[in-house]
């Protein structure tokens, strides 16, 4: 990644980056010491429960690029290509015997998809060696009804935990882990702040390190670097470009981030769950300790893949507004569906506020350079239209 | 494939063209009925759709009507405006279609010679939309689509099963209770009963839980028909029809379920082949290869199913339409708890369909009650929903000597299609996985 000097110059930064960076170095300690860790897939799996049980989470990741072998031969064409590597480095034995258990939720159709094959995978290819799988059957509808399903879908959970854990966990431990995440989400806010600041401190590739992050690394630890990191992030120099807020696909290294920033940008937000969905709404402490759990995964502001069209169109709006942006970027990558049946109803609504837009569907993992080219057009067209008040 | 050549499907049963014609008939007099001011919905075929006929709200199936869309040549033009109105024109083709098909501003019009422009004279319109929210695209075209019609839009959730039974289909019917979670069933109850609230509101009428009995045994009755219609066809050799007829017959009537019409028609289906079967008929005489259709229905290109008994003796004899009519859908002990009987139905729909192991031990104990010599597996290419284990699958009938064939195609969109392809394609797994693994054997 290449760094601005304030950021390389930044004890706090570059612990964050190493973490970053190197994301098994965490959890290669962990093992070393005997401790469990959790492999964690799908947004919506409350890390307060993990912490609390002593557990720790790390989420499953790939990286673009290379063959994938297995996923080939069991997944269909429906599968986006993130998933596809993700589900490659799972049965392929990469994480080996690196983690204690997995746990997956349905934050999309496709990790569903994924639960399943792991599941029919252990029953009728035990010699993979799998580990334990958890699934985490949230839904997302908002009623009452659903509100309480959800308690009894998270009561179970909490008995998986208990299992890896090899003890019980007392609601004080829930309470307690959870007023560290939240110490955490608000650290996050604090620097956000001032990528949201006009002019931004912050770019959007490094607020996408200091959230990244923190999912390889202990809770504690991370939430005391965000909160170094913020104080010392107050006098960077000031940043200049456009403000663009980028909704779509997550992305889970910084590459396309500087691209764009390259080109004239500054990213001042992003809605998905490597960035600043993954610190939004606190775990209401005061609530009993499943019912504040659901409370916060359920009812954060609405994802692409489970929400209705007229429910992303309005918490874009929102987003958009809150980050000060003054473009937006959609971007999916291919096999990567739901947000584009948003799309047409999201863009007429930011164009009636003024909002320009930047459009990139079916995008390849990694970009091709042929896509690479085409989007840094667009990007450049999109700044000589606001040049010349088009 | 030219979308504009028609089709040379040779359908051969009397219930066949009789629920054409009276699925044909119903669709007018619905339209008649939406025109003078009723209340009309529109469901996903997942949706429990016996609360609507219980209280005698009209509705059609998406996926129906996707499929006579499809039949009548229309995806080109739907997808166009798909694109015009700046929507992707390749996606979710199954269920984005009645979406696309409300934007033709010509649908409900007439040509010159006054022949309806839209599919049937277009699709009434509906004050409802009701979908489950078994896909992350599927609520999203529901809420689009009911948003262009002015229409209110209703989402059921789903769950997932954590009971994984292999060899459901033997006891289900009368045991469902213990095939599901409880706390699914539960759910599944109450989302009924909410369900039932709306509707009441919406429409003025009252749900009446005898009347829910009643349609469930209508159900009940339908389905053993369509047990015994299968049980019969797998046991002839040659059999009797094809799935030309038996698909188009039971997928019409299947929408219809839970009327006397519909019961009647099963049991004449049934009857109308046992005498064919009695007398010896045969389907494609020369019949020496047996071939089960896994996916959804070529719509756009029936004839496909018959362009491989002339030449080889194949006969795609078994697809899914007839099959889990006669193992999915019957729920005896209705009359203790109809809403928990109708839950167990609808919740299992995506078990059984889109999941292994539900999925692949059906498939192959089907297989083999039709002893089938080789199975040819449409996957749609971005269709979530339709994503159900192909890999186990294929593993799980080919570890049993089946072969299965797997290939990419649309069952609606004919943009995708190319039959010569598609047919040389099968025309070799034929010759090379079928024939030649006979020829081994002997």
């Amino acid at each position: 990644m290449e760094l601005r000097d304030c950021a390389a110059n930044s004890t706090a930064f570059r612990r964050l980056l190493a973490a970053y960076e190197n994301r098994e170095m965490y959890l290669r300690e962990w093992k070393e010491k005997g401790e469990k860790v959790i492999g964690v897939l799908g947004a919506d799996v409350p890390e307060e429960l993990l912490a609390a049980a002593g557990l720790h989470a790390v989420w499953i990741y790939a990286l673009p690029g290379g063959n994938l072998p297995l996923a080939d031969q069991y997944l269909e064409y429906a599968f986006d290509p993130m998933v596809r590597a993700e589900f490659e480095k799972l049965v392929d034995g990469t994480y080996g015997a690196l983690l204690d258990g997995i746990v997956i939720s349905n934050s999309t159709d496709v990790l569903i998809r994924l639960y399943l094959y792991l599941r029919e995978l252990k029953r009728t290819e035990p010699e993979r060696a799998l580990p334990d799988v958890a699934y985490i059957d949230w839904l997302f509808s908002r009623n009452l009804l659903y509100q309480q399903y959800n308690e009894k879908t998270l009561a179970r959970f909490r008995e998986q935990v208990e299992i890896w854990a090899g003890r019980s966990v007392s609601d004080e431990e829930i309470v307690e882990a959870s007023s560290l995440c939240n110490r955490r989400r608000q650290a996050l806010r604090t620097l956000n702040a001032l990528r949201t600041a006009v002019p931004p401190r912050v770019s959007g590739s490094e607020m996408l390190v200091a959230i990244g992050s923190g999912l390889f690394m202990d809770v504690c630890e991370h939430a005391q670097l965000i909160e170094q990191l913020a104080q010392e992030a107050a006098s960077w120099p000031e940043l200049e470009g456009v403000r663009l807020y980028y909704t779509g696909s997550a992305q889970v290294t910084t590459e396309l981030y500087q691209m764009i920033e390259r080109s004239g940008y500054v990213i001042v937000g992003e809605d998905h769950d490597w960035g600043d969905r993954f610190y939004e709404r606190d775990t209401n402490t005061d609530l009993p300790v499943l019912r504040a759990l659901v409370d916060r995964y359920m009812l954060r502001e609405f994802s692409s893949k489970k929400s209705l069209v007229a429910q992303r169109v309005k918490a874009l709006d929102g987003l958009v507004k809150t980050a000060g942006a003054e473009a937006v970027l959609f971007f999916t990558h291919v096999y990567e569906e739901p947000a584009s049946w948003d799309y047409p109803s999201q863009r007429e609504s930011l164009h009636s506020s003024g909002i320009g837009t930047i459009h990139a569907a079916k995008m390849h993992w990694p970009l091709t350079a042929q896509e690479c080219a085409e989007l840094k057009d667009k990007l450049l067209a999109h700044l000589q239209a606001r040049q010349e008040g088009k | 494939m030219p979308e504009k050549s028609k089709s040379s499907v040779v359908k051969k049963l009397r219930a066949t063209a009789q629920a054409s014609a009276y699925q044909k008939q119903w669709f007018f007099d619905l339209k008649q009925q939406v025109e003078l001011g009723a209340e009309f919905a529109y469901l996903n075929a997942d949706v429990p759709m016996e609360i609507f006929r219980a209280m005698d709200i009209p509705f059609v199936v998406n996926q129906w009507w996707a499929a006579i869309c499809g039949a009548k040549q229309m995806s080109s033009k739907y997808y166009e405006l798909l694109r015009r109105a700046g929507y992707r024109d390749d996606l979710c083709s199954y269920c984005a279609t009645a979406f696309a098909e409300s934007l033709d501003p010509d649908d409900r019009k007439t040509d010159a010679q006054g022949k309806p422009l839209g599919p049937w004279g277009g699709l009434p319109q509906p004050t409802l939309a009701v979908t489950r929210l078994t896909c992350d695209c599927q609520a999203k075209i529901f809420e689009l689509f009911a948003r262009q019609h002015g229409a209110t839009f209703y989402a059921m959730e789903n769950t997932v099963a954590r009971k994984v039974p292999l060899d459901w289909f033997d006891e289900i019917e009368d045991d469902w209770e213990s095939f599901y979670d409880t706390d699914r069933l539960d759910l599944a109850v109450e989302e009924l009963k909410q369900m039932i609230r709306f509707l009441e509101t919406k429409t003025g009428k009252m749900f009446d839980i005898n009347r829910l009995a009643e349609v469930m045994e209508l159900v009940n009755e339908q389905e053993l028909w369509y047990k015994k219609t299968r049980d019969l066809i797998a046991q002839c050799a040659p059999v009797p029809v094809t799935v030309v007829d038996t698909i188009n017959a039971v997928m019409q009537a299947q929408w219809q379920r839970g009327t006397r019409w519909a019961a009647d028609h099963a049991r004449g289906l049934y009857e109308e082949i046992k005498a064919l079967a009695d007398s010896g008929e045969a389907a494609v005489p020369n019949e020496k290869y047996r071939l089960m259709w896994l996916g959804r229905g070529i719509w756009h290109d029936f004839a496909f199913y018959q362009r491989f008994e002339q030449k080889y003796g194949a006969v795609f004899m078994w697809s899914m339409y007839l099959a889990m009519g006669a193992d999915a859908y019957i729920r005896h002990n209705v009359q203790e708890d109809p809403l928990r009987a109708l839950a167990a139905r609808y919740i299992g729909l995506e078990d059984f369909l889109h999941m292994p192991p539900w999925n692949s031990r059906w498939y192959l104990q089907q297989a083999k009650q039709n002893r089938i010599d080789g199975v040819v597996y449409m996957v749609p290419e971005n269709c979530m929903q339709a994503v159900e284990g192909s890999y186990f699958i294929k593993k799980t009938l080919e570890d049993a000597g089946i072969p299965v064939l797997i290939f990419k195609a649309d069952p609606v969109d004919a943009r995708k299609w190319n039959a010569q392809s598609m047919t040389e394609l099968v025309e070799d797994f034929i010759e090379n996985r079928i024939i030649n693994k006979a020829g081994e054997q002997k």
